[in-house]
């Protein structure tokens, strides 16, 4: 390293250095971190109903971090970082729906065994990822980020991402199945309408083992019609698995202050050796 | 008034935790247990911290090896652990839900530091029973 270059290293490190010891947060994580451009009401609280986000275009701008939302109607806080919850419709899709999800006649037998033996074969305890459909609705950080063209969720669990594309791409004719399929979106109004397909066979659903398979078509509808909330409309097009076409609409509320913090399950997963079983 | 609030905001933040197994296959809701003991190993990893303590059988005068789960680090540190909060050497109370295979292995809900009194939430993954 000649002088000049190692003058400039050290001038580096004494900023790195300066600039650490004056911002104690450098040390430390970043929850509690304030989100920029949050609107505030009068006395500080977060304005959930303030108007919507939009990018350049003038179309609503999804980024932020989400969590399910299970409020009761007329509850309009952010969700706390310490109080992540999990959606109902992680127990099964179908709770709202009188007569359940409309499982075809093989699938049937599957979902009662793995609600009768409480789920112990679940791909999501091996430490398996979560498909988008099942993210929503788990007590794990969506980071949203939009753009354009493209938007990116981040899962902190497994330290996941999906990516959907909206730069007038069309779905590919023979996807290679994966877990998270092959997404790609257009807007209709302010909606953002998100078309899947390619996800692998037998991916769950849910803790009852609702599946989707291979042939499987998802369609989301994302809103977000103020600051606080996401409404996400989406219809299952599978008939290897459903005798019909079936909807939900999930709710997610914005989480303010907090971050991803990575949760890579297969460090020290425990459950299978503790109920002796195997991989 | 304030330590009922209190309270019971901490029993509702118990209640909205991490799910990433099957908590009623694993533990038994029906099986509180109350253990008081000295740590003497943390692993504090994902997908679920485990704490070890020994805790004495005063009717045998054994030792034994008692294994706390707790929630993963994320959840503890959102809930205002840090990694140090625990110390090998430390004396804790512990609450929680016995392991139905008969190990001594408890999911923790909540944690007592002796020494202060302090009482912090373990991210027990009771929520997700069913």
């Amino acid at each position: 390293m000649n002088k000049s270059k190692s003058r400039q290293f050290f001038r580096y490190l004494s900023f790195l250095f300066a600039f650490v010891l004056g911002n104690p947060q450098a040390f430390s994580q970043w929850i509690g971190y304030p989100t920029k451009g949050v609107p505030r009401n009068a006395d500080g609280s977060v304005n959930m109903m303030a108007s919507t986000p939009r990018l350049a275009s003038g179309k609503p701008d999804l980024s932020g971090l989400w969590i399910s939302d299970i409020t009761p109607d007329g509850e309009n806080s952010p969700s706390d970082v310490f109080n992540l919850p999990t959606s109902r419709f992680m127990q099964n899709f179908g709770v709202d729906m009188p007569e359940g999800l409309p499982y075809q006649d093989w699938l049937n037998p599957i979902v009662q065994h793995h609600t009768d033996n409480l789920a112990i074969e679940d791909p999501h305890i091996r430490c398996l990822p979560d498909n988008f459909l099942r993210a929503y609705g788990l007590p794990h950080l969506l980071k949203f980020v939009h753009t354009e063209e493209l938007m990116i969720v981040l899962n902190e669990m497994n330290v996941g991402y999906r990516q959907v594309f909206i730069d007038g791409r069309v779905l590919p004719e023979d996807p290679s199945p994966s877990w998270q399929g092959y997404s790609a979106a257009t807007w209709e109004g302010d909606t953002l309408v998100i078309e899947t397909i390619g996800i692998r066979d037998g991916t769950w659903l849910d803790w009852s083992g609702s599946q989707i398979t291979e042939q499987g078509k998802v369609r989301e509808e994302i809103s977000r019609p103020d600051y606080g909330h996401l409404l996400i409309k989406v219809t299952v097009d599978d008939p290897k698995a459903y005798t019909s076409v079936w909807s939900v609409t999930l709710k997610e509320r914005i989480v303010v202050d907090g971050e991803l913090i990575d949760e890579v399950c297969l460090e020290n997963e425990r459950f299978v050796e503790h109920m002796d079983m195997e991989y | 008034m304030k330590i009922l609030v209190s309270i019971f905001i901490l029993s509702l933040v118990s209640l909205v935790v991490d799910a990433h197994h099957s908590f009623p296959a694993e533990y038994d809701v029906n099986q509180q247990v109350s253990l008081r003991g000295t740590v003497s190993d943390i692993e504090w990893t994902n997908p679920h911290i485990f704490i070890y303590i020994d805790v004495l059988d005063t009717k045998t005068g054994d030792t034994v090896n008692w294994a706390l789960e707790l929630g993963g680090p994320n959840q503890l540190l959102r809930l205002g652990w840090k990694r140090d909060s625990l110390k090998l050497g430390d004396t804790i109370s512990v609450q929680g839900s016995r392991a139905r295979n008969g190990k001594p292995l408890v999911n923790a809900e909540n944690i007592t530091m002796t020494a202060t009194g302090k009482r912090m939430l373990a991210g027990s993954s009771r929520e997700s029973a069913k």
